[in-house]
């Protein structure tokens, strides 16, 4: 039988002790953050300190906890060995420039329309928002301990686009150090006249910041590639939208090198026979039909963990404790 | 001895067809020879059509099966269409910047031989004159333009004749071309390709219109 190697639940996952970095991702309201905080409320269990972090601008740790979270981790209450962090992407240049202080925004005022174009353009680059959220990550990550970190992605998927940004930005260094050869002397007239870079940087200095971040995310990606560190995990559903975009997704993570060998299929129906429901029939029968597909497509290579559909919403400690069971105990359906 | 206004204009006819049916027509053949001959890029463009087959076969299995019913396997054709076609774009790519390069020899030693030929033939005829003009038809300054550069003054040269045959030429395909077109009725380039052409007939109160 195919799935005999690869069980139906996430018990490997935490058990494999190496692991670092856990990404959860898919499109489309499969139920990423309830996978994601189930998840961590079993590590939790096996680990001595796990952080779970949402990059989503549209936040729901806060919902699905009951409890208010912020850009620093905070202790999950009810879940011990737990802390949760939810990041805005966008807020993060933002925030730079604030951290900048007074002198920052006037340079960036000072430069006017400029600035403003200096600033659009930095959002345009592939990535850069998601690059500066991870950097801001890292930063607060690399001050404290924590075994295991898992990531609640958002579900545009750009996730993983910011890995394109170590190429992008050697491009864009190299170019801006061949104009800094020609210009420099020009610009830091220029600058100084404005009374100076926010914090009275040289233009070598924001160089000097833009390869360590570089190195940074270039040590990151080393990170992700490496199966023992880094895996991810699909979410989707039993139906064929979100069938096409996880495969299309394990494709994209396997030009990227990155591992993924389990799968969580949620909001399955398991009708009891007598059923009355036709809607709930015949929704039984087409799950039925994708999650064959799923099991002959993925079950020799991945754990495929399939989570029912309950009666209730799965929200707050408890629920998601409840819930969380079900990812390392494979489901009996009551038939 | 046929005469040398016949050679020059048959010449740049010549070389008139050449660049216009022939250009695409002689790189195709050219590159075919090519191929057939034992070079290195030989053997790289048959593994090229090979591999384009190999794709082309992939994708017509992949559209056959419905995505719908049978998932797994559509998957499965997919994956490996995929990993055919990035082969593939990977070894044309080599193969197509070779073949640019050849082209853009082929059509360098086209334009040399075109107007290598009418180069040779102004130098062979630069002093004759081709005919000779009527005394007074021309003022003297366009008599000297005339008989540009060496042939003598009053005559007309080789190269001006030659300039001639070759706008006269271009002027009649242009004429030519257009009026097949008009025969066809239908619109041959621009973004309106295609369409049917617009003629409005000229009744008796449009004939006064226009006037």
């Amino acid at each position: 039988m195919a799935d005999s190697e690869m069980e139906a639940s996430l018990k490997p996952i935490i058990d494999q002790k190496s692991l670092k970095w856990i990404f959860v991702g898919g499109k489309g309201g499969v139920g990423k953050t309830t996978t994601s905080c189930s998840l961590a409320v079993q590590m939790a269990k096996a680990r001595k300190s796990v952080l779970l972090i949402s990059t989503d601008p549209a936040h729901n740790l806060s919902d699905a906890f009951g409890m208010k979270f912020g850009k620093d981790a905070r202790p999950v209450v009810g879940v011990e060995g737990l802390s949760a962090m939810e990041i805005d992407p966008n807020g993060s240049i933002t925030d730079l420039i604030n951290a900048g202080g007074d002198d920052a925004q006037e340079a960036m005022q000072g430069l006017g329309g400029v600035g403003s174009m200096f600033q659009d353009m930095a959002f345009s680059i592939p990535g850069v928002d998601e690059a500066m959220s991870f950097a801001e990550v890292l930063k607060q990550v690399k001050g404290m301990e924590y075994e295991v970190i898992i990531f609640d992605t958002a579900p545009t998927g750009h996730t993983l686009r910011f890995l394109q940004f170590p190429t992008v930005l050697e491009k864009a260094l190299d170019k801006l150090s061949q104009l800094s050869k020609q210009f420099g002397g020009m610009i830091n007239n220029l600058v100084s006249a404005r009374g100076g870079l926010p914090n009275g940087q040289s233009f070598d200095d924001v160089l000097k910041k833009m390869e360590d971040l570089q190195a940074t995310i270039g040590d990151v990606n080393k990170q992700f590639k490496n199966a023992d560190l880094t895996t991810f995990i699909p979410v989707m559903i039993p139906e064929f939208l979100s069938l096409y975009e996880t495969e299309r997704m394990i494709q994209e993570l396997g030009n990227y090198e990155i591992d993924t060998h389990a799968i969580v299929v949620n909001q399955l129906l398991f009708p009891k026979k007598d059923n009355p429901c036709e809607q709930c029939n015949a929704r039984r029968k087409m799950q039925k039909k994708y999650l064959e597909q799923i099991d002959d497509l993925y079950g020799e290579d991945f754990n495929v963990v399939k989570m029912p559909l309950l009666v209730n919403e799965v929200r707050g400690v408890d629920s998601i404790s409840t819930f969380s069971e079900m990812l390392v105990k494979p489901y009996d359906a009551p038939q | 001895m046929v005469s040398v206004l016949l050679i020059v204009f048959l010449l740049q006819l010549a070389i008139h067809l050449v660049n216009t049916f022939g250009a695409q027509a002689v790189n195709e053949l050219l590159w075919n020879l090519y191929t057939k001959l034992p070079t290195p890029q030989s053997k790289d463009a048959d593994e090229s059509s090979r591999l384009r087959k190999e794709v082309a076969r992939l994708h017509r299995e992949m559209k056959s099966i419905s995505a719908q019913d049978d998932f797994a396997k559509w998957a499965r054709v997919r994956r490996e269409h995929d990993k055919a076609k990035d082969k593939y774009d990977k070894q044309s790519a080599s193969l197509t910047s070779f073949r640019t390069t050849f082209d853009r020899l082929i059509t360098a030693a086209r334009w040399l031989g075109t107007q290598g030929l009418q180069f040779f033939c102004n130098f062979y005829y630069s002093k004759q004159a081709m005919f000779w003009l009527p005394q007074g038809w021309v003022p003297y300054h366009v008599e000297w333009v005339l008989s540009f550069p060496k042939a003598q003054m009053g005559a007309v040269s080789i190269n001006i004749w030659s300039m001639a045959c070759a706008s006269v030429i271009a002027l009649a395909s242009e004429g030519i071309r257009a009026s097949l077109t008009l025969k066809d009725g239908r619109v041959r380039e621009g973004s309106n390709k295609g369409e049917k052409i617009k003629m409005e007939a000229l009744g008796a109160g449009g004939g006064e219109k226009e006037l």
